[in-house]
């Protein structure tokens, strides 16, 4: 096997898509917890216009930070994301050839496609799929996504979430992420470890818990006035600044249980309300990304 | 006569789901290919991940010919005055494509008779097959592509074949051909095929075996093999090898190490990771230790580089890694010490949290012990204790270890063994199959756990109803039913009744009204579900004759007197008891008392039967008051032929009130006799079975 580091998968993951037929997005500039928030996942993904897209998504999840302690767990961590809308039918072959690409020789491997239903309830969106598992490890999150914002979607779209720091580690048999190469002969770990255990020590025992209640309020407040102002993309960025802000809230041990039913009820209903707006201006827009012929012969009702 | 063959080709579908849908598909089979001449029960379904196989080795070319007989207008509807047929009956004729000579004369209606010809096995097949799949309610459905339709996952092929054609279907838009393809991975290639046979064959070729119950013997002989090798034997598990025969096409099975330093971690958190999480089976040394290797599936004929063993390995340390860190965490701090923490562990939104709910369980325990004449300090410690492992990180984790790791962690604090045992038993029994808690204490706070369960819930409104009890309440319910039932040395003797009262006593609301009555007639429902198990073997009817005569003071007893109905139930005599009873009961219907003036006795055969009872009953009364249940009911079937005698001698319903109340009075002392054992008349019996 060559020699793999953080960086070839991201590059050979680029190109394996690209030569298939997908845009490649470059990374949300906001923090997000995971790929489906970018929105080149969770707004594409609605409507009748087809999308195929691959990007790196930097992932966020405050609580899942040990202070760069753990070989295996990260407050962040890199996603590549890959979106194929409508859902080809050879979609598992196409992931399996991206395998290959990365040099794997799969008749010497372990792969098996094992139910993982996902469900995400701040944003409203849920999907049935597998995760992938490598030799008994997980590599790979499928998702055949079903609704996103609370809307039932068609066509559908086929989501590919690779873990790139375990497939790094597992590819290169290093024991600890820390311990893989990022690239160019720069470790992963001395790039990273001083953000793990400043991130950790701050999302767990630093962040002021008045000052981010505030942000939350606030993020809400501005996401809701831009939905009024029919400006649905700023008011998605609003969400996921609001999404942060829980999530920050949560780590720090702010919200109890009675609580968090209720602040996640107020996040899915700003991307209740964003996906449906969305929608509608899409709609407006005449849907842009669909080719010429089918936009003549959309049904109206189609896209609802 | 030719066989059938058929194949779904999907994407990979969960592994529990395919026994279901395998049944559901030879269930729906089963009378088309009756329907067809065949044997339904030479059907054979099989699957894969990905996979779903029909073969019927012989299904007759056509179906044979059969009579129609269909009913039209009244005939004097159908045919006018002068007889010739009307409007109403060309145009029923024109409807059923039949002709005037078809009518048959069959009394007030017009009915049509006719030989319709069989149809060919190709059309019906065709026909059904398609309805069969497409209609599989899977429990979740996904939609795809387009998203027109809905399915467990995409279909991909599919083969349709009868007596070595290709037999033309479309399932789903999908349209039916002859080939398929081989493993994923190993033999990817399209593979064209002639009958069922060629198929099962090529596809063992391409690195996939078709039938799943192979594919687990296979697995299981590896397995031992391998088990072997590391010095054991694999876990005996059945829940794990209905997984794997689902989860690979190739039965493939690797053996894998964990680090040896984790084996000093509780056995059960070991197990719990591998088993629940992994999908792992450890392996066991002869002496039934737990070794650090296990065994896991692989969708491979072998590991020729060590890829599979190394990635298992890795999985496995880093998740037992975690469990270390936990480990070492939650025992700085002792379950004693985690108790305040409760209180911000929330139960449910209108009942409190945990440590409120220890309060109460503590209450209830106490009360219990008070009542059944049990020592109740251990099981007070190990009520203050059971939740605290709530809050401990490894239950956060594994929650399914809840109660098993606060017994661990009691046991390392040096808490005596009836103290950790308890603890770690309380949940138990959760399902049907489980052992009871291991001692007394473990009974009576598993009983104070479910007990308040029950009451706070069904205080605040949240019974269970119909299909829905999300709570899982009627589990809890039949728990403390099982362990109520018990006898051996952990018995505790108390009655629902009262167990609800002291739970509801606990309680500083007051309660609603009817909550009571809801607790009980709940707690009927499940004694009455659970003594209809098999491992009891009541009928209904003897459960509902006992319980009539009460049942919440005592579970043993009721037990004994359905045992005592069971076993005479079968007897020559019991048709007595069950007359006399039954008569008594037309009878006396409205009559309350059974005193007897016996100046008023008029008849011979009154007064002897007015001696007889007061003997009788009075030797009832005393088997009863010592539990001789049957030997009671005995004794009241003795009466049945001075009864019988009395009524065709006596009449009881004569125009002389006090006469006829007096008789009725006696007929109610003996009715009375037996009511504290059962209401037989509730007993349903088959005369024919009595017969000599």
């Amino acid at each position: 096997m060559p020699r793999v580091t953080f960086q070839s998968l991201i590059l050979t993951l680029q190109k394996f898509w690209a030569d298939r037929g997908c845009m490649i997005e470059t990374p949300l500039d906001i923090e997000v917890g995971a790929g489906t928030m970018h929105p080149a996942t969770f707004l594409r993904v609605l409507g009748p216009e087809p999308w195929n897209v691959g990007y790196v998504q930097p992932s966020r999840r405050p609580a899942d930070g040990r202070y760069g302690d753990n070989p295996f767990r990260l407050g962040k961590h890199y996603q590549f994301q890959v979106i194929l809308k409508p859902s080809p039918l050879d979609v598992q072959d196409l992931y399996l050839d991206s395998l290959r690409a990365l040099g794997l020789d799969l008749t010497r491997h372990d792969i098996r496609f094992e139910e993982d239903n996902w469900e995400a309830p701040t944003l409203g969106a849920w999907g049935v799929g597998w995760q992938i598992l490598l030799d008994g490890m997980e590599i790979t999150q499928f998702t055949y996504f079903q609704q996103a914002g609370g809307i039932d979607l068609a066509p559908m779209s086929a989501e590919i979430t690779y873990g790139l720091e375990r497939l790094t580690m597992f590819l290169s048999r290093q024991s600890s992420i820390f311990d893989i190469e990022w690239g160019a002969g720069f470790g992963y770990g001395p790039v990273r470890k001083q953000e793990e255990y400043e991130f950790s020590k701050y999302y767990f025992e630093v962040a002021d818990i008045d000052l981010h209640w505030k942000l939350f309020d606030q993020y809400e407040g501005e996401a809701k006035r831009c939905l009024e102002a029919r400006l649905v993309l700023p008011a998605y960025d609003w969400t996921l600044k609001c999404s942060h802000a829980f999530n920050t809230l949560d780590a720090r041990g702010a919200i109890s249980v009675t609580e968090r039913v209720g602040v996640i009820k107020r996040v899915r209903d700003l991307a209740v309300r964003c996906a449906q707006q969305y929608l509608e201006s899409r709609r407006e827009l005449g849907f842009p990304l669909l080719p010429e012929s089918e936009r003549a012969a959309l049904p109206q009702e189609a896209a609802r | 006569m030719a066989e059938y063959f058929f194949e779904l080709l999907t994407e990979e579908i969960p592994a529990w789901m395919h026994e279901a849908a395998q049944k559901t598909v030879q269930e729906r089979l089963a009378p088309t290919v009756q329907q067809l001449g065949g044997d339904p029960g030479t059907i054979t379904v099989t699957s894969t991940p990905r996979r779903i196989v029909v073969f019927v080795p012989e299904i007759p070319e056509r179906e044979s010919d059969r009579q129609q007989e269909v009913k039209g207008p009244p005939k004097k509807v159908a045919f006018d005055a002068s007889g010739a047929p009307t409007q109403a009956l060309l145009g029923f004729l024109r409807k059923s494509n039949a002709a005037l000579e078809d009518v048959v004369d069959t009394g007030d209606y017009v009915m049509i008779r006719r030989n319709v010809a069989g149809r060919p096995a190709t059309e019906v097949l065709a026909e059904r097959i398609p309805e069969i799949f497409e209609s599989l309610r899977w429990p979740k459905m996904m939609r795809w592509g387009k998203g027109e339709y809905s399915y467990i996952r995409p279909i991909h092929s599919l083969i349709s074949m009868y007596g070595g054609q290709h037999l033309p279907l479309s399932i789903f838009g999908v349209a039916s051909g002859t080939s398929t393809v081989g493993h994923r991975t190993l033999a990817p290639g399209r593979i064209e095929v002639t009958s069922f046979n060629d198929y099962v064959t090529k596809l063992e070729l391409a690195r996939v075996v078709v039938d799943a119950t192979r594919r687990r013997h296979v697995m299981a002989e590896r397995a031992r093999v391998l088990g072997m090798q590391a010095g054991g034997a694999p876990a005996l598990d059945v829940s794990i090898w209905s997984q794997w025969q689902y989860l690979t096409e190739y039965p493939g099975i690797v053996r894998a190490e964990f680090r040896r330093d984790y084996l000093a971690l509780p056995e059960e958190v070991l197990v719990t990771v591998m088993r629940v999480h992994q999908k792992q089976l450890p392996i066991r040394s002869a002496d039934e230790k737990l070794t650090n290797s296990f065994l896991a599936v692989l969708d491979n004929e072998g590991d020729p580089d060590g890829n599979a063993a190394y990635g298992n390995s890795f999985v496995t340390n880093a998740r037992f890694a975690d469990a270390q860190f936990f480990y070492e965490t939650d025992r700085r701090k002792p379950l004693e010490a985690r108790l305040e923490q409760l209180a911000h562990l929330q139960f449910q939104e209108k009942l409190g949290n945990y440590l409120e709910k220890t309060r109460r369980i503590e209450r209830i325990a106490a009360a219990i012990c008070r009542e059944a004449g049990e020592e109740p300090a251990d099981a007070l410690e190990a009520a203050r204790l059971c939740k605290t492992d709530l809050v401990t990180e490894m239950v956060k984790e594994f929650t399914d270890l809840q109660g098993k790791i606060g017994g661990i962690y009691a046991r390392e604090e040096g808490k005596p063994e009836i103290v950790w045992q308890a603890i770690y038993d309380h949940y138990l029994p959760v399902n049907i199959d489980d052992e009871l808690p291991r001692n007394i204490a473990g009974a009576i706070v598993s009983l104070a756990d479910k007990i308040d369960t029950l009451a706070g819930f069904f205080t605040i409104g949240l019974k269970p109803t119909g299909s829905r009890d999300p709570f899982a309440l009627r589990r809890a319910g039949q728990g403390v039913v099982q362990i109520l039932l018990n006898r051996d040395k952990r018995r505790v003797s108390i009655g629902i009744e009262r167990l609800i009262d002291l739970a509801l006593e606990a309680r500083s609301a007051k309660t609603a009204a009817g909550v009571r009555g809801d607790l009980l007639s709940f707690f009927s429902e499940r004694v009455r579900t659970l003594l209809e198990m098999s491992r009891y073997g009541f009928a209904y009817d003897e459960i509902a004759a006992a319980m009539e005569a009460g049942w919440a003071a005592s579970l043993p007893d009721l037990v004994d007197r359905i045992e005592a109905l069971k076993a005479l139930r079968g007897e020559a005599n019991f048709l007595s008891i069950l007359d006399s009873a039954k008569r008594i009961e037309n009878i006396t219907a409205g009559q309350a008392s059974t005193k007897v003036e016996a100046s008023r006795l008029e008849h011979e055969t009154e007064k002897r039967l007015n001696e007889l009872a007061d003997v009788v009953t009075a030797q009832i009364a005393e088997l009863v008051a010592s539990r001789h249940y049957s030997d009671a009911l005995r004794s009241f079937a003795a009466m049945a032929p001075e009864l019988e005698k009395f009524f065709n001698d006596v009449m009881v319903m004569v125009d002389d009130e006090a006469l006829r109340k007096n008789r009725m009075s006696l007929l109610r002392k003996i009715g009375g006799a037996v009511s504290q054992i059962a209401d037989v008349t509730k007993v349903v019996v088959a005369r024919r079975d009595y017969r000599p």
